[in-house]
């Protein structure tokens, strides 16, 4: 069934980036993945345990990236090989982990996949990986196009058993999820032993034990690596050049930027005027391939995201040679011609491209662009980020909001990473004050709780999802019992990693691959540590709410679980609690003191403020049937109705 | 008193009220719309409303107020004193039952007169105050002249009654009678004076009114953590003040405890420092704790009332005529110390809202152009 | 393999998350794949569930792979699940050559439910649209896709729209041998129903 699968070598099928990076990986014959779901990296773990049977996979999702690295690594010192995506987040979270390794060196083919997310299309930073190549001192490829995805990371494995280290894949969104053509290769007979083999010479790399001690050995050692990885690089495939022999301008790039930069060369017909070196190899540099193409030219643009990072390694290998290569100026994110944030695209290359070159680019006809934009600015209203309709979360701000305001103390909540990071907007009524990394919220919660000597008697909530509370929380919860922190967190559970789509995490009894697996209690996990736990039903408004106001007087740690499964997820998908209804007598529309509260501020899409009656509406398309709302109208007017069973 | 810069809703309600600690937590913007809550002794804003008008602000007693217009519209102007607002008639009286006056403050005439009124059909609902949770307060409404009985004891603390009275004028009650402090009786008036007539607040089931004479009320966030510090919050049956002295009295199971008058002045609300009414000025009927030049035990189980309005009197007269209360002579000094304790607390308020607006012309809710103020200020 | 009338050939699918832009786009582009074409899709999503607007990008072309991205003014055809959708993608994307296909039923963005904002009467926005583009369609693609019992088929009715306009080469066999490998069986015949009832929509 499973298109990968299907050992259709040499025909060309259309590939979303994420599962050409699994057809490569299929294709190198990998044994084992291990990851954490992550925006834009998920689709590949997911992917992969769709056809683990068939291929003899073991596939796991990890409970955070850094134990996925290590799982992933075991493989490969057990002699098979092995894939360990995450998004760019997870490499910080895996890096202590990774330094190590990247001095113990490993053995199976291990690539590690890094799915940055320039422009922060879906993260809460615009964090680069291509730093811990560098930094750890491994090798790093980016793929250009969908083709090189699949065929980058096919490589990737045999570079890795080459020189017995970790090699690093670095997507990003505008490949991991967009889609393209990509001719497949062959898929290679299913076979895989594992044995960890440790009774040889400490020092063999092979048979010895497995470590990254003697620090000076293993580090020169690692450097002799890359020294061969410099020479491999030299002679790679991945890095291309395209344009005239001796280009006005020599545009050096990598990445999903390659298709941007070939674009804005055809859409300013320069293709005859500028050298495209596009590079697949980009950490380290192989020196002689780039001095002989900056050699080309006096003008060099160095056309990446995120941070000026290629820039800076070819800056440095300018001036290393430039005694033979001559004196270059550069143009990139340092002189502003490309933008030093968000994502690029191809009209901002054109733009910097046209600057450089003196060449006109107009994208749009002037008084067309005028008007249409006219017309967006006045009758396309902006779509503000919204909880789905029948959304648990919506539900548990409302809660949590009235409770705060009652309590009257300036409390505040700390978010977490997931859908209901949405709490910081109007959605989830303002609620979350303070948000960043996985597991942060608790562990500033546990901060503040430790005010009071200071004067500040604020309470503070921390909010985390079922998957977050694994992931990074429970250290931080540790911390809050045996510090004595006063605060309260919220788990907000929804039974699954809702963001990313729905991946199983260890408190549901399910594994990656859809079988039955031991399911970790979170209430039993939080008693035992000592807190106390209470939990609701987040659709019980006022219950919930007056348990938020009583743990919220009580000292120490308390842990409440908001448990109602997520409106989305596939048990719950098109299933109605209730048929609602508004009742227009009851309804006192513009006329009631409401102020219109069930759509101006409880904000659920389902519901519509209808200009004709001047009455609220159910939309009846949109409505899920939680029927949480019949709880806020003040004047009963939204009624809930049994469903029409079927 | 500038009114221009929110409009007359909420915001301004927050900023100008709320913000400035002139709130008494009365209620009288709880439960008209979902955006206030009375939790805790507090009037809290539970999500921000924008209507540039509102009841909430129309009837708020800390919001500019027309007196005179008040006056005119709900008293006989020959009745009409500066000190004490309009009296018809004052005596000193107790419940004639000594069970009522046993669970009620003093003498019991307040429990005594709202049961007649239900027992009559005057009213078929009672708002009054109830004791809480940790010694929290709030207003309850009832139908039972039992159950008005069992929460006869003074409060000293906020109890936000009048969102309890929003909340009974829009249930079936038809015949509504609400005991309130002074600043509650006049959130009352302000409804009564029906600003938005088409949204009138169902303000014409309000059929009376028995003031409490009030002096301040305790902030409850503030009096907690002292009462934990002298008992357990649980023993604690009831609290007074004990004339002359200087202190406040708490009565435990196990006895009474004083506490200084240094300890309890800084726990007075804000929002009562700036109040000019001791008497609830306008209710129907006002009672208070008696004050007579006598011993304390003996004081503690008489009332002074003061009847205001036809609706007080005829209410008077019938508990009279029933045998319901107990009346003594009224000594011919009594009601002119009433006024001059009266008077001296509209000085000491109006000192502390000028030393708050740093004008007199500034006088935050009440009008320099009052004929009362006109009379104190000159 | 036809050549294409333009090459590439630009095609954005606008909607709000949740109206199967995302399988909307895969199903087209499926289409014009398995035909021998290179195909480009680029997607926004991951806030795409929570009402946010959602957009793909699809490039069409014989001979090689483009930028996940249409240039600015680039489109040559934009498929909108949703109407004020359409106006905002011209805003950037769109030209004097533009067709433009758009759904009627609006998905009113929190601002307008919170009655912060107006949404636009559907004259205006077709006035608005035919202005800007130069052809319009309009389809009363949800309406018809709740007839059918399911209001999601309105993607369905969209791409059918799409086919009966005899821009691109596909076909109604084409589109058939798709769904038959993205949906369940029994799911087939109601999909097909509504690819005829979009190709029907711009015949007539």
């Amino acid at each position: 069934m499973s298109k990968w699968i299907e050992n259709k070598e040499g025909m060309r099928v259309l590939l979303m980036g994420n599962e050409a990076i699994v057809r490569g990986a299929l294709e190198a014959g990998v044994h084992v993945a291990a990851g954490y779901p992550g925006t834009p990296s998920s689709e590949i773990i997911e992917n992969l345990s769709k056809v683990a049977r068939e291929r003899h996979l073991y596939v796991e999702w990890s409970t955070n990236e850094k134990i996925s690295l290590e799982v992933a690594a075991a493989a490969s010192f057990a002699g098979l090989r092995a894939i360990c995506p995450m998004k760019q987040n997870g490499v910080n979270v895996a890096s202590d982990f990774l330094l190590h390794l990247a001095g113990s060196g490993t053995r199976g083919g291990l690539v590690l996949v890094s799915c940055d997310d320039p422009g922060a299309l879906s993260s809460a930073n615009e964090g680069e990986s291509r730093h811990f190549a560098r930094m750890i001192e491994i090798p790093l490829l980016e793929p250009g196009d969908f083709q090189e995805a699949k065929d980058m990371t096919r490589w990737a494995f045999e570079l890795s058993e080459e020189i017995k280290n970790i090699v690093m894949v670095r997507s990003v969104t505008r490949l991991s999820h967009a889609s393209g053509s990509v001719r497949l290769g062959k898929l290679p007979e299913k076979k895989g032993t594992a044995e960890f083999r440790f009774q040889g010479p400490f020092l063999n790399p092979d048979t010895g034990p497995v470590s990254s001690m003697p620090v000076a050995y293993h580090h020169d050692l690692q450097h002799k690596k890359l020294d061969r990885v410099r020479e491999l690089f030299e002679e790679s495939p991945f890095n291309t050049y395209e344009g005239p022999e001796k280009p006005e301008l020599l545009v050096i790039t990598s990445s999903a930027c390659t298709l941007y930069c070939r674009e804005a060369l055809n859409l300013l017909g320069l293709k005859d005027r500028v050298g495209l070196l596009k590079l697949g190899t980009t950490w380290p540099l192989p020196p002689k391939l780039v001095k002989s193409y900056l050699a080309k030219a006096g003008k060099i643009l160095i056309v990446e995201e995120v941070i000026s990072f290629l820039e800076d390694s070819v800056k440095i290998l300018a001036a290393e040679q430039a005694a033979e290569i001559g004196i270059k100026t550069f143009y990139g994110k340092n002189d502003g011609s490309i933008p030093m944030i968000g994502e690029l695209n191809p009209d901002l290359v054109a733009a910097g491209l046209s600057k450089i070159m003196g060449v006109p680019y107009l994208s749009m006809d002037g008084a067309y662009e005028k008007e249409a934009q006219e017309a967006a600015g006045s009758l396309a209203p902006g779509r503000e980020l919204n909880f789905c309709p029948g959304c648990p979360h919506r539900a548990s701000f409302w809660s949590i909001h009235k409770a705060l305001q009652l309590d009257n103390r300036q409390g505040f909540v700390c978010g977490d990473i997931g859908c209901y990071s949405l709490g910081a907007l109007p959605a989830g009524f303002q609620s979350v004050k303070i948000a960043h990394a996985m597991g942060s919220g608790l562990g500033l919660a546990c901060g503040f709780g430790k005010l009071g000597d200071f004067g500040m008697d604020q309470p503070t909530i921390a909010v985390c999802g079922d998957s977050t509370f694994f992931h990074a929380v429970l250290p931080a919860l540790v911390n809050a019992i045996h510090q004595e922190a006063a605060t309260l967190l919220i788990i907000l559970d929804n039974s699954g990693t809702a963001m990313t789509g729905f991946q199983p995490h260890p408190g549901l009894p399910i594994n990656a691959v859809g079988q039955e697996a031991p399911k970790v209690d979170i209430a039993r996990v939080c008693e035992a540590m000592g807190a106390k736990v209470v939990i609701r039903d987040p659709f019980n408004l006022e219950e919930t709410r007056a348990t938020i106001n009583a743990l919220l007087e009580q000292g120490g740690v308390k842990v409440l679980i908001l448990r109602q499964i997520c409106a989305l997820s596939p048990e719950k998908k098109g299933k109605e609690d209730y048929r609602m209804q508004i009742d227009e007598s009851r309804c006192l529309g513009d006329e009631c003191g409401c102020n219109h509260l069930c759509t101006r501020i409880f904000r659920c899409p389902g519901l519509i403020w209808d200009k004709g009656t001047k009455k609220s509406r159910i939309d009846e398309v949109i409505c899920v049937g939680c029927g949480v709302c019949a709880d806020i109208c003040p004047n009963g007017a939204i009624m809930r109705e049994e469903p029409v069973s079927l | 008193m500038s009114d221009t810069i929110q409009g007359h809703g909420q915001a301004a309600l927050r900023t100008r009220v709320r913000e400035t600690k002139f709130c008494t937590a009365c209620g009288a913007c709880v439960n008209l719309c979902p955006y206030q809550a009375y939790y805790q002794d507090e009037v809290v804003t539970l999500h921000v409303c924008d209507l540039q008008e509102g009841r909430c602000f129309a009837f708020c007693p800390r919001t500019a107020t027309d007196l005179d217009s008040l006056r005119a519209r709900l008293f006989d102007p020959q009745d009409l004193t500066p000190e004490i607002g309009a009296v018809k008639d004052y005596s000193i009286c107790r419940a004639a039952d000594e069970k009522i006056r046993r669970q009620a403050q003093h003498g019991g005439t307040v429990s005594a007169l709202m049961s007649l009124a239900l027992e009559e059909g005057i009213i078929d609902t009672a708002v009054v105050a109830q004791g809480g949770d940790r010694f929290t307060h709030q207003g309850v409404a009832v139908g039972e002249a039992a159950e008005v009985r069992k929460r006869g004891k003074s409060k000293f603390i906020a109890a936000g009654t009048i969102a309890a009275f929003n909340r009974a004028a829009q249930s079936d009650s038809q015949k509504i009678g609400v005991v309130a402090t002074p600043c509650q009786a006049l959130a009352l008036a302000k409804m009564r004076m029906k600003p938005f007539p088409e949204k009138d607040n169902n303000i014409d089931k309000l059929k009376l009114v028995v003031g409490l004479f009030c002096g301040w009320t305790l902030s409850w966030k503030k009096l907690i953590p002292l009462l934990k510090t002298r008992t357990n919050l649980e023993e604690i049956v009831g609290m007074d003040i004990p004339p002359g002295k200087g202190q406040v009295a708490v009565f435990t199971q196990t006895g009474a405890i004083a506490i200084p008058w240094e300890e309890i002045d800084p726990l007075v609300r804000e929002g009562c420092r700036i109040c000019l009414d001791t008497t609830a000025e306008f209710a129907d009927i006002s009672v208070g704790s008696a004050r007579l030049p006598e011993d304390w035990e003996t004081l503690r189980s008489w009332n002074q009332v003061i009847v205001r309005t036809k609706t007080g009197q005829d209410l008077i007269d019938l508990a009279r005529k029933k045998g319901i209360l107990e009346f003594r002579e009224v000594p011919a000094e009594v009601l002119e110390e009433l006024k001059k304790a009266a008077l001296n607390k509209k000085r000491t308020a109006l000192k502390t809202i000028m030393e708050k607006t740093g004008t007199p012309e500034d006088l935050i809710y009440v009008d320099r152009r009052d004929s009362v103020i006109c009379r104190i200020l000159g | 393999m036809k050549p294409l009338i333009q090459d590439p050939y630009n095609i954005i699918l606008a909607g709000v998350g949740g109206q199967g832009n995302v399988l909307a786009s895969r199903v087209l582009a499926n289409m014009l794949s398995r035909q021998g074409y290179f195909l480009t899709i680029g997607e926004t999503f991951g806030a795409s569930q929570r009402g946010g607007s959602v957009m793909s990008h699809l490039r069409v072309s014989a001979a090689s792979t483009w930028s996940p991205q249409i240039p600015k003014g680039k489109a040559h055809i934009i498929i909108a699940l949703e109407p004020v959708e359409a106006i905002r993608i011209l805003a950037t994307y769109g030209n004097r050559q533009v067709t433009v296909l758009t759904n009627t039923r609006p998905v009113y963005p929190v601002s307008v439910i919170a009655g912060e904002c107006n949404y636009p009467e559907t004259d205006i926005i077709k006035k608005t649209l035919e202005r800007l583009s130069a052809r319009v369609w309009l389809i009363d693609a949800t309406e018809e896709a709740m007839k059918l019992g399911n209001p999601i088929l309105s993607n369905i009715i969209m791409i059918g729209a799409v086919g009966g306009l005899g821009l691109l080469p596909i076909q109604l066999e084409d589109f058939v041998s798709v769904i038959g490998e993205t949906f369940p069986e029994k799911l087939l015949s109601v999909n097909q129903q509504a690819f005829e009832i979009g190709q029907n929509k711009v015949k007539k």
